[in-house]
C-alpha cells in the first residue's frame, strides 16, 4: 500500500507537469481570486487598524484640556491623580507667563517666541525612550520649534525672560539643553516642553520675584503656596475619557475633549468592520467554491486517466490521492503567487501613501496570521474538493471507465 | 500472494483448478429504445489455455472480457470464480460487498489487460507505460520493460509519449504493459484490429509467442475467424439471437 501511494503520487506529479500549461491556468486562476482576498485582508488589518490604533494611541485624544484659568491647588491635584483612570496629569502656570524666547547658545540668529509646556516623565507626547526634561537645565523642542532654532537633540540653547518692573523693562537669561524632540503629529505649534521646576521659575519671575536656583534677581516670593491656572490632563485610555470630563464639570471645571470626534470614529470603524467582513465573506466563499468546482471538475476531465490506473489495480486511497497531490500543489503555488502579488501592490500602496503615514504604520498589511490561514483554508478545501472526486472516479467501474468515445 | 521467487508456472502444477468457473453468467446493457442481453450458460477456462472470443461487431466480446478481466460487475452469476494461483476467488461477492481494492488487487497481480482502444497513460513515456505494472507491483527494474520494448520493436520509442506513437505501435505497448508484470492470465481485446493485416499478423504471431514463453492463459477478443484457427485458439461457443420488435439483442458465450 504505502508503495503504491508513493507511485500514485509520482504520477500525479507527472501528470501535473506534463499538462503544465493546464496547470498554470488553475495556480493563475487560484491565485486571481486569492490575491484580492488577501489585499482586503490586508487594508483591513493596515488601513482600518492603523485608524484605530491612531485613535486609541494618539495621546491628543486622549487630552483633557481646561478651558478657563482657575485657582487650582496641590490638594486639589493630589485627588484628582488618586483617580485610577488617569495617564498623566500635571499642573500649568499661568498661559501668559508660560513663554520664553529661545536661540542657540552662542548665536544672534533664529531667535524663537515658544510657549512653554509642562511635561515630565510618563508624557505621552515624548517620543518612546526620549529623555522627559528635567529640572531647571533641560528642555525638549517641539519639531516646528527645533526646524526654527536649528537645532537638534543634545545642542544647547539660551532661554531668555522678560518681565516689566515698575515701568522698566527686565531681561534675565539661562543656558537649556535639548532632550528630546516630540515630532510634529503630537505637538505642531513651536514649544519648549519643561519641568514642573522651570514652569514655576518663569511664573515667578513673570511675578517679580528672585529665582535663587537660576541666579534671576527679584523680590523675594512669600511662602504661600502655589496656585496652577490649569493642567495638563490625559485620561489612560479613550473609554475614560468621557467619565473624566464629566467628573471635571462636576468640579465646575469646563473643560474640552475629543469625546464627540472619538464616538464618529468609532461609529465609523464599527460600520467600516461590518462591511469588511460582509464582502470577505463573500469573498472567501465564492473564492472556495470556484476552487472546489474547479478542482472537482479538472477530476471529472481525468475519468479515463483514472480509470486505467484503477484497473491496473489502484485502490480507492490511492486514486484519492492523485487528485488530492495535483490540489496540493495548484494550492500552495496559487497561494505562493497570491502573497507575492499581495507584497508587491501592499508595497506599491504604502508607498503612494507614504506621506501620509507616521512612522511604523501602513495602508496594507498582510499578517503572517492571516496568510497562514489562508493557505490552511485554501489547502483543506482543495484536498476535500478533489479527494471526494477522487472518490467518485473511484466508484466507477475500470470497464466504464477506460471506455474511449 | 506468492513471492515473485516462486514463478506461477510451478504454482500452476501444484494447482490444478480452472482459471476460471462460470455458470449462469448474465449481463444486459440497456439503453433508451435498444437493449442487449449477455449470458453465459456455462464456461471452463484451464490454466495455460488459449481462447478466443469470436463474434461480430456488438456480440458482446468486450463485455464478456471486462467482466473475466474483473473491470465489471456482472448482474448475475450462479458461479463466477477466479483461480489464477491458490485459493479461487469468488468474484460474484466481491462485487455484492463493493470489495474493489480486493478486486483491485487480483487484477493487479494476476491479469494482465489489453484494452480494445489502448488506454495508454498520455503523460508516462513508451517505457514507463510498459513498466506501470510492474511498478504497481513494486517489481524490481531487471530489464524486462527493455526487453519487451525491445521485442515488440518498441526499441527506438522508449522516451516517447503515447501521442507521438501511431496507432499500431500505441497497440504494441499496451501489449507489452499486459505482459511485463508476467501475470498468469492475459486477456486481450482485439490487440491488433487498428493494425493492417500484415502488421496485424505479425504482432499476433508475436503477442501469442510472448504468452507462450510466460505459459500464461490467454483469452483474445477478436472477429477475426481465420486467425483463431491459424494460431490455434480454441474458439467458445456463441450465437447472437436479434430481436427487432422487442429491440433485444440476445447474445450467448459458452465452453
Ligand atoms: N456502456 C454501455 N451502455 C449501454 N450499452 C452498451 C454499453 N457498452 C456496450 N453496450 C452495448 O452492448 C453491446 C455489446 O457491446 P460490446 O462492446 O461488448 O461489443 P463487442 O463485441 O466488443 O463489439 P466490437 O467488436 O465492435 O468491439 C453493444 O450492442 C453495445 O451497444
Ligand atoms: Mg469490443
Amino acid at each position: 500500500m504505502g508503495t503504491t501511494l508513493v507511485q500514485v503520487t509520482r504520477l500525479s506529479v507527472r501528470d501535473f507537469l506534463h499538462e503544465w500549461r493546464m496547470s498554470v491556468c488553475f495556480v493563475l486562476a487560484l491565485a486571481a481570486v486569492l490575491a484580492p482576498l488577501l489585499i482586503l485582508f490586508g487594508l483591513k488589518f493596515g488601513l482600518v487598524d492603523t485608524l484605530r490604533s491612531r485613535l486609541i494611541e494618539d495621546p491628543r485624544n486622549r487630552e483633557i484640556k481646561s478651558v478657563v484659568s482657575g485657582r487650582l491647588t496641590r490638594d486639589w491635584f493630589a485627588a484628582l491623580e488618586a483617580r485610577d483612570d488617569i495617564a498623566f496629569l500635571l499642573p500649568r502656570t499661568r498661559a501668559i507667563a508660560a513663554t520664553m524666547t529661545l536661540r542657540p547658545a552662542g548665536s544672534r540668529a533664529n531667535v524663537t517666541r515658544v510657549e512653554l509646556v509642562p511635561s515630565g516623565p510618563g508624557d505621552p507626547l515624548l517620543p518612546e525612550g526620549a529623555t522627559a526634561p528635567d529640572g531647571l537645565g533641560t528642555v525638549v523642542l517641539s519639531a516646528a520649534a527645533a526646524r526654527a532654532l536649528g537645532v537638534g537633540v543634545g545642542d544647547r540653547l539660551t532661554g531668555n525672560v522678560t518681565r516689566v518692573v515698575e515701568g522698566r523693562r527686565q531681561a534675565a537669561g539661562t543656558d537649556l539643553g535639548v532632550a528630546a524632540i516630540v515630532p510634529d503629529h503630537r505637538f505642531a505649534r513651536p514649544a519648549a516642553f519643561a519641568a514642573p521646576a522651570l514652569m514655576g521659575a518663569v511664573e515667578d519671575y513673570r511675578d517679580g520675584f528672585a529665582v535663587p536656583g537660576l541666579d534671576w534677581p527679584g523680590a523675594d516670593k512669600p511662602d504661600a503656596p502655589r496656585v496652577y491656572a490649569g493642567f495638563r490632563l490625559y485620561a489612560a485610555t479613550i473609554d475614560a475619557v468621557a467619565p473624566l470630563r464629566d467628573h471635571l464639570n462636576g468640579l465646575g471645571l469646563e473643560v474640552r475633549t475629543q469625546a464627540a470626534a472619538i464616538e464618529t470614529v468609532r461609529a465609523l470603524d464599527r460600520s467600516l468592520g461590518a462591511v469588511f467582513w460582509v464582502i470577505a465573506v463573500i469573498g472567501l466563499t465564492g473564492y472556495l467554491l470556484s476552487l472546489g468546482a474547479n478542482l472537482w471538475a479538472n477530476v471529472d476531465r481525468k475519468t479515463r486517466d483514472l480509470g486505467i490506473l484503477r484497473l491496473l489495480g489502484v485502490p480507492t486511497g490511492g486514486l484519492m490521492l492523485f487528485p488530492v497531490v495535483q490540489a496540493g500543489l495548484t494550492a500552495v503555488l496559487g497561494a505562493a503567487l497570491a502573497g507575492l502579488a499581495t507584497l508587491a501592490v501592499a508595497a506599491l500602496i504604502n508607498r503612494m501613501f507614504a506621506t501620509s503615514l507616521a512612522e511604523g504604520e501602513l495602508v496594507c498589511r498582510l499578517l503572517a496570521a492571516h496568510y497562514l490561514l489562508a493557505v490552511a483554508g485554501t489547502l483543506a478545501c482543495a484536498v476535500a474538493a478533489s479527494a471526494l472526486a477522487g472518490y467518485r472516479a473511484s466508484r466507477i467501474e475500470p470497464a466504464e471507465g477506460t471506455r474511449d468515445v | 500472494m506468492p513471492s515473485i521467487r516462486c514463478p506461477w508456472k510451478r504454482c500452476l502444477k501444484e494447482v490444478s483448478a480452472p482459471v476460471y468457473q462460470v455458470a449462469e453468467l448474465s449481463k444486459a446493457r440497456v439503453q433508451a429504445g435498444s437493449g442487449f442481453a449477455l449470458s453465459v450458460p456455462e464456461l471452463t477456462i484451464r490454466p495455460g489455455e488459449r481462447v478466443a472470443l469470436v463474434g461480430d461487431s456488438g456480440c458482446g466480446k468486450s463485455t464478456l472480457l471486462d467482466m473475466l478481466g474483473l473491470a465489471s460487475s456482472p448482474d448475475g452469476a450462479g458461479r463466477f470464480t477466479f483461480c489464477p494461483r491458490g485459493a479461487p476467488s469468488d468474484i460474484p461477492s466481491l462485487w455484492r460487498d463493493g470489495r474493489s481494492n480486493d478486486l483491485g488487487d487480483l487484477r493487479k497481480h494476476h491479469i494482465g489487460y489489453v484494452l480494445q482502444t489502448g488506454g495508454l497513460i498520455p503523460y508516462l513515456t513508451v517505457r514507463q507505460n510498459i513498466d506501470l505494472t510492474r511498478r504497481l507491483l513494486d517489481l524490481p527494474d531487471d530489464g524486462t520493460a527493455d526487453a519487451l520494448a525491445e521485442r515488440l520493436g518498441l526499441a527506438g520509442h522508449g522516451a516517447k509519449l503515447p501521442a507521438a506513437l501511431s496507432v499500431g505501435e500505441r497497440q504494441r505497448v499496451a501489449i507489452g504493459r499486459a505482459l511485463a508484470h508476467r501475470p498468469p492470465v492475459i486477456l486481450a481485446d482485439e490487440p491488433t484490429a487498428s493494425l493492417d493485416p500484415e502488421t496485424a499478423k505479425t504482432v499476433m504471431a508475436l503477442f501469442l509467442d510472448l504468452v507462450e514463453a510466460e505459459g500464461a492463459t490467454l483469452i483474445v477478443a477478436t472477429h477475426d475467424r481465420a486467425q483463431v484457427g491459424r494460431l490455434g485458439l480454441r474458439a467458445l461457443g456463441h450465437d447472437l439471437a436479434r430481436d427487432p420488435a422487442a429491440g433485444l439483442t440476445r447474445a450467448r458465450f459458452w465452453g
